[in-house]
């Protein structure tokens, strides 16, 4: 299946790739402008993931790690991947593929399928978390109810912790997510634009959540959107790519486009944006929430009730705005947490993040 | 919170605004008749503010984010001698005014004062010419020079000397060759961004070498917040996140002469209303629109400013919350002729010493502070060719849109250098860097003053 | 002259979701060659129903969509200004769309 319609060039450039000297060039590098061919460009892509991995210590031989599986790009080339430099590196690790299904049909059903076919091809056990499961609720059931304002409130919160409970329940030791450059750009922009010093002084880091219950880690932290998807399409690789019905045409804000602008007039724009964000100088004593536990579900919380299931209480309760925006009525009445869900809340435009991604 | 969104214009720590910017301007537009400060004149329309406030309270409210900048900052002490750096455009021509009425405020005072104990802060203007770069037909500067010039003379005394200086004298006394190499130098730039950036750097040195040879010792500078706002993002996306906090405090005393900003917290329309409302003469000048990253940032910023009014404000906070530098306040002053409440009130103002780290490299060619990465980079060099000291000196942007990337072409790119910005590079060298790297520096620049 | 045209990552939504379009175009009056150019401004009239803006932006493609010619690289061959031949492969692919 790797096997490409190539078809021999008659163009005039039909340049030769930089690495082999053999080959014609298929692609230009966005990070360093090299033109090589399809096989140097598997090479150096996969190569420099393993870089990054070795070099930030992300994985210990025997660990157990769920690799978040959307269906979508990312994931997709994250899982076969990291299945090929496995067993090419002898990492010893146990990879499982861990997917939510938020239950929003035509949209996640499908993309479902793709990792389950997934599952079958890079020989990835796959875990499969549902909020129905979760929470008694899926996402169309909750659209009925609340409607489409806020939706993505709801399903960003409850993924965020479908995931670490899927995680649990396959005991792994660490989640991998298909985070890539133009992601972490994106974030460390969004963050100045929206006045968040604390995240944004949390958003360069390869891993996260060491605190937590499972912390997460981003191999793809210094990996190029158009390689990814590049590889993706050499390889021919199974992925969705479909919008989310409840949030169409809202996928990616107005620092997307610019983060895309600039990588066409300076590729490594991208690069240097995730520097700035690596060197900010940010005291660091600014403070971070408290952690505790929820008390009702025992998930972690700086509050008394969880995020989670502040919103769920108010839907089970038919008071579905409960935990939104800045006047939740009830259960946590504390200014600080107020202000923590309005930076979730996400209406504005400029805001608007992928929606349908594993997006945490 | 801390204060009412509908007045609140600072940017220190007030999110309120932010958060609701749609509701507070329809509750407050729906009873709009009158200025909402004094409840008695009708507002003016077209500010940023949504016409708020009547024109004179307008006008004091932009003078009071002036003021308290700069007494908060102790900018301004009686016995300073200033120089504004007046471009013609809408915010130097108000910072000009600014600084202008609080001289004479001071002036009234200290006739009134019977000890006369406190002198009045002198005043200088400059006006950087960049004819030389931006092919400008020399009766359009001369037209221009004149309306400065009558700019300044129109201000009430006492008398303020304007100081027109040709951006090549940054190079040496002789500026027939000094126009010519400015244009060689910035020719042999191949980035867009890097020419543009260049310049300002060039401007900086100019504007600090008037200063310094006319006995200056503040430079004042009409930046403000929608210009920062734009340095922020130019600056995350250029790769220069570790010395962003150095340009964007109120007070930058890394440079000789130190460099104050005074209009940190005025918007740009607010800026451009008082022009028109005040009648304050502005020229503008065709240097053509910015291209390369900083064209895309400004006009990224000015979508997102249409999108939501608060978003530059919002910007600049959010990197005023970055650890500033130690050098981002007026130096303490220890001398006895200085009166006891100015250093008082100097001490009140001051960053703590603790919360700044000192750095001791900047890069010799935009002279902003190093991080450790690129120190590493340059203390990893072992190969010993003329350029390497210099190249890896400078910033990992500077590397990249500046310094040439083929080295054959360096030898020239130093021949052309002004001599400050090589002589920079030697001063940095207490420090990260070996003995020897020190004389290779040495020996370079020898070189090219031999060259010039 | 007669191309094959693909539209992945989502970009099949704009034509109706039809992933690949066999089509016949011709270079515009008065010139031999048919370029790239050309061909978006093809495209953008005769298959894009719906959203062009998520396609084009000015005379280009929108940043953050690839395009291959016959899976190589448009950034390679000259971008707007490739020249097409008959039976070639031109892919879109957005990398807009999903994670």
């Amino acid at each position: 299946m790797e096997e490409a319609v190539m078809k021999p060039t008659k163009k005039g450039g039909g340049r030769l790739c930089c690495i082999c000297n053999l080959r014609r060039a298929a692609l230009k590098r966005p990070k360093t402008l090299e033109q090589i061919c399809r096989e140097c460009f598997y090479e150096v892509f996969e190569e420099e993931i393993h870089q990054v991995i070795v070099d930030n210590q992300l994985f210990k031989p025997g660990e157990r790690i769920a690799i978040g599986a959307s269906g979508g790009k990312d994931s997709t080339v994250l899982a076969c991947v990291l299945a090929e430099l496995n067993r090419r590196h002898n990492y010893g690790l146990d990879l499982f593929l861990l997917s939510v299904d938020e239950g929003i049909t035509g949209y996640r059903d499908d993309s479902l399928e793709t990792v389950k076919r997934n599952e079958v091809q890079y020989g990835l056990p796959l875990k499969i978390v549902s909020y129905k499961d979760l929470y008694g609720w899926t996402m169309d059931e909750i659209v009925k109810m609340i409607g489409l304002k806020n939706n993505c409130t709801f399903c960003g919160v409850f993924r965020r912790q479908a995931l670490d409970r899927g995680a649990s329940l396959l005991k792994v030791d660490k989640v991998a997510t298909g985070h890539n450059a133009d992601d972490i750009a994106e974030t460390v922009l969004l963050n100045i634009l929206r006045g968040d010093i604390a995240r944004l002084s949390r958003c360069t880091s390869i891993v996260t959540g060491e605190d937590g219950p499972i912390p997460r880690c981003k191999p793809f932290k210094y990996t190029y959107e158009k390689e990814i998807v590049m590889y993706a399409y050499f390889k021919r690789l199974d992925y969705f790519s479909t919008e989310c019905i409840y949030s169409p045409n809202a996928y990616r804000g107005f620092a997307r486009e610019f983060i895309k602008d600039l990588e066409r007039i300076r590729p490594r724009a991208i690069l240097d944006i995730i520097k700035s964000g690596e060197d900010f100088r940010i005291s660091t004593s600014t403070k971070m929430p408290e952690q505790g536990t929820c008390e009702r579900c025992g998930y972690i919380s700086s509050q008394k009730w969880c995020k989670a299931c502040v919103l769920l209480e108010g839907l089970n309760r038919g008071l579905p705005k409960m935990g939104i925006g800045r006047s939740s009525r009830g259960l946590n009445n504390d200014p600080k947490k107020d202000k923590d869900m309005k930076q979730s809340n996400g209406t504005k435009s400029i805001e608007n993040k992928q929606c349908g991604s594993l997006d945490f | 919170m801390a204060c009412d969104s509908s007045t609140c214009q600072s940017n220190s720590g007030c999110y309120k605004r932010e958060e609701e910017p749609i509701s507070s301007k329809s509750s407050d537009s729906s009873q709009q008749s009158l200025c909402v400060k004094c409840k008695v004149n009708e507002p003016v329309s077209g500010t940023s503010d949504d016409g708020r406030f009547c024109r004179e309270c307008f006008r004091s409210n932009l003078y009071g984010k002036f003021k308290l900048a700069v007494t908060s900052n102790a900018m301004i002490t009686p016995s300073d001698n200033l120089l504004v750096a007046f471009s013609g455009g809408s915010s130097s021509r108000v910072v000009l005014q600014f600084v202008h009425e609080m001289q004479q405020h001071a002036r009234k005072n200290f006739d009134a004062s019977k000890d006369r104990s406190l002198p009045v802060f002198g005043v200088g203007v400059a006006f950087i010419d960049e004819s030389a770069y931006h092919s400008v037909p020399s009766y359009e500067i001369d037209k221009a020079i004149e309306e400065i010039r009558s700019i300044i003379s129109n201000l009430d005394p006492p008398a303020k000397q304007l100081h027109v200086v040709p951006i090549e004298n940054v190079f040496s006394l002789d500026s027939l060759d000094g126009r010519e190499r400015l244009k060689t130098l910035v020719d042999s730039i191949s980035d867009a961004t890097g020419k543009e950036d260049l310049l300002l750097y060039l401007r900086m040195l100019a504007l600090q070498k008037v200063a310094s040879e006319n006995g200056y010792n503040r430079l004042v500078l009409g930046l403000c917040t929608s210009r920062i706002a734009c340095h922020v993002i130019t600056a995350t996306v250029k790769g220069q996140g570790y010395s962003l906090p150095a340009d964007i405090q109120y007070v930058d005393a890394r440079w000789e002469i130190p460099v104050v900003l005074p209009l940190r917290d005025c918007l740009a329309p607010e800026l451009n209303m008082l022009c028109h409302l005040d009648g304050l003469k502005t020229l503008e000048f065709s240097n053509g629109p910015c291209s390369g990253i900083n064209g895309l940032v400004s006009s990224f910023v000015k979508l997102l400013q249409g999108e939501n009014p608060s978003r530059e404000c919002t910007i600049v906070r959010t990197a005023g919350k970055l650890t500033p530098f130690h050098f981002n306040r007026i130096p303490e002053l220890n001398d006895s002729n200085v009166p006891l409440a100015t250093r008082r009130r100097q001490k009140r103002f001051n960053l703590k010493p603790s919360e700044s780290i000192s750095s001791a490299s900047f890069c010799p060619l935009c002279f902003s502070p190093l991080s450790k990465s690129d120190l590493l980079s340059l203390s990893n060099i072992e190969s010993c060719q003329n350029y390497d000291i210099l190249d890896a000196a400078c910033c990992s942007s500077c590397r990249f849109q500046i310094f040439p990337k083929d080295p054959s072409s360096v030898e020239h790119f130093l021949s052309v250098l002004p001599q400050p910005l090589l002589a920079r590079a030697k001063n940095c060298s207490n420090g990260n860097y070996s003995s020897r790297r020190k004389q290779i520096l040495d020996c370079l620049l020898s070189e090219s003053e031999d060259e010039t | 002259m007669q191309l094959t045209l693909e539209f992945g990552g989502g970009l099949e939504l704009l034509c109706e979701s039809v992933k690949i379009h066999k089509v016949n175009v011709d270079p515009p009056n008065g010139t031999e060659k048919f370029i790239m150019k050309d061909l978006l401004t093809w495209v953008r009239t005769n298959l894009i129903k719906e959203r062009p803006e998520m396609f084009m932006k000015g005379d280009s493609v929108r940043p953050g969509v690839l395009v291959l010619v016959n899976d190589c690289d448009w950034e390679l061959s000259g971008q707007l200004d490739t020249t097409l031949e008959d039976k070639d492969v031109v892919v879109f692919i957005s990398t807009l769309h999903g994670g």
